[in-house]
């Protein structure tokens, strides 16, 4: 189990390099592939409670150290309204939630149905970026939704997704490596003893 | 719940909210230590991006020299190909020459960087270039083009550096429409996508004499940007109850930009 974790752990911080990689499309409305939430999504499908939570950590706090911006400076006299930014280590918590969204499908994921995650991979990469953007409009105090963000949004959420059998791939290759069964034989007889 | 599980969640919001309360000069820290210890990869993705785009039209020119073998004779080709790459190293003098220009002609020290990475986060709108602390680039300073202003360093770090564009909502410039008394804060809008953003000039008067087509300047007030640096053209005007609004066209192409200039207080020896 330790051995599983650690691996991980070195997959997501893979991830992580991979996404300097990664550009947004401008023609899909600068839509573009989120691997590390990708990564971390997967994995939090594949893990118990506490690991879950140690992803969240690391992974939120690596997309702030990355992303998160300074504050406006210059003299207060002339911008007296300075636009707000999200605060560091917002994503933590974001990640944990998307995390609790992949585990409560967990027993499925563990009989299986890959294929079930997959698709709430996708849904918890929207949620994520749509809570993010609905952040951004809280601290800044109004409301400003077009459509090209939705598009944003969408797309991302969209192109992600189809990358997840091949994270998912990983993980079962990751998980035999170390000799760590995902899939939870007590389902498998529970289902035996109602037939 | 398992104590464990316990332990776990209760550690983790310990973790939260230690990162939650950090102070701006510790974040700072942390982000300067990430970027150094990621920029290997970004530049490392950068020269992967160009391979592989110099591949994908080196496969295009393939096909289309295939097409005119058929049709031409072989010496015409060989003609044909000197001629696009006499092109290419022409357009490119120029465009080395025009920031060579650029960089002689401006009144204080500017330091010429390369555009490594675009839009690296959704929702901010930065890129980042190939010039860092090592290079003298600091932060809040001023990001310039031959065209107008680009932006403002946000995050510098040993090599490289993040650039807040001034299409951001939180790249705020002190600006003036010229011929007119007006002053007002120019910013991004929020959420917009594509290659021709528009920016917002607010806090005008209502009743102010203002025209598409009009020139906005930076005013030099506030302390970050240089006064008289082109920032972009009137395209509308909206007369509030309290206030007007512009929409302003930005005068840099952002989606066509490579290499931009930083403002430096002064020019360290390494950078030239």
């Amino acid at each position: 189990m330790i051995k599983y974790t650690i691996s991980v752990i070195l997959l997501t911080l893979a991830a992580c390099m991979v996404q300097q990689f990664l550009p947004a499309i401008s023609g899909l409305h600068g839509a573009r592939v989120l691997i590390l939430p990708l990564v971390f999504l997967c994995a939090a499908a594949s893990v118990d409670f506490p690991p879950m939570l140690l992803l969240a950590f690391i992974c939120g706090f690596l997309w702030d150290a990355q992303h998160a911006l300074a504050p406006h400076g210059g003299n207060p006299e002339v911008y007296t309204t300075p636009v707000e930014s999200l605060s560091f280590g917002y994503s933590i918590i974001l990640y944990a939630l998307m995390g609790l969204l992949m585990q409560g499908i967990q027993p499925l994921f563990r009989n299986g149905k890959w294929h079930i995650s997959s698709l709430l991979a996708g849904i918890a990469i929207f949620l994520y970026l749509f809570s993010e953007y609905l952040l951004i409009n809280f601290v800044r105090g109004d409301f400003v939704f077009p459509p090209t963000a939705f598009y944003r949004i969408y797309l991302t959420s969209a192109l992600t997704m189809l990358f997840s059998p091949i994270i998912f791939w990983l993980i079962f290759q990751l998980s035999s490596a170390c000799q760590h069964t995902i899939r939870y034989d007590g389902l498998k007889n529970r289902s035996r003893l109602s037939v | 719940m398992k104590p464990q599980n316990l332990i776990a969640l209760l550690l983790f919001i310990a973790g939260a909210l230690w990162a939650l309360t950090r102070s701006e000069p510790t974040v700072r820290s942390i982000q300067k230590n990430v970027y150094l210890a990621i920029s290997p990869f970004i530049t490392g993705g950068t020269s992967l991006e160009s391979t592989a785009s110099e591949f994908i039209q080196e496969v295009e020119h393939s096909k289309e020299w295939e097409l005119k073998y058929n049709l031409a004779k072989e010496e015409l080709d060989q003609k044909r190909i000197e001629v696009a790459y006499l092109r290419k190293l022409e357009s490119e003098n120029a465009r080395l020459s025009q920031a060579l220009k650029f960089q002689q002609e401006v009144p204080f020290h500017v330091l010429a960087a390369t555009i490594i990475r675009r839009q690296p986060s959704t929702w901010w709108q930065t890129v980042t270039i190939n010039r860092g602390e090592k290079q003298g680039v600091g932060v809040q300073l001023p990001v310039l083009a031959p065209e107008g202003l680009v932006g403002k360093v946000d995050a510098p770090s040993a090599n490289t550096s993040t650039v807040i564009l001034l299409t951001d909502e939180n790249c705020l410039v002190s600006a003036k429409v010229d011929g007119t008394p007006e002053v007002g804060i120019l910013s991004g809008q929020r959420g917009q996508t594509g290659d021709n953003p528009t920016l917002r000039l607010r806090f005008l008067s209502k009743d102010a004499k203002i025209k598409p087509g009009m020139l906005v300047f930076s005013t030099g007030r506030g302390g970050l940007f240089p006064a008289d640096i082109l920032l972009g053209t009137i395209e509308s005007f909206e007369s509030g109850p309290l206030s007007g609004n512009a929409l302003v066209k930005p005068a840099v192409d952002f989606a066509a930009l490579n290499t931009v200039f930083v403002k430096i207080p002064n020019s360290p020896e390494s950078s030239r």
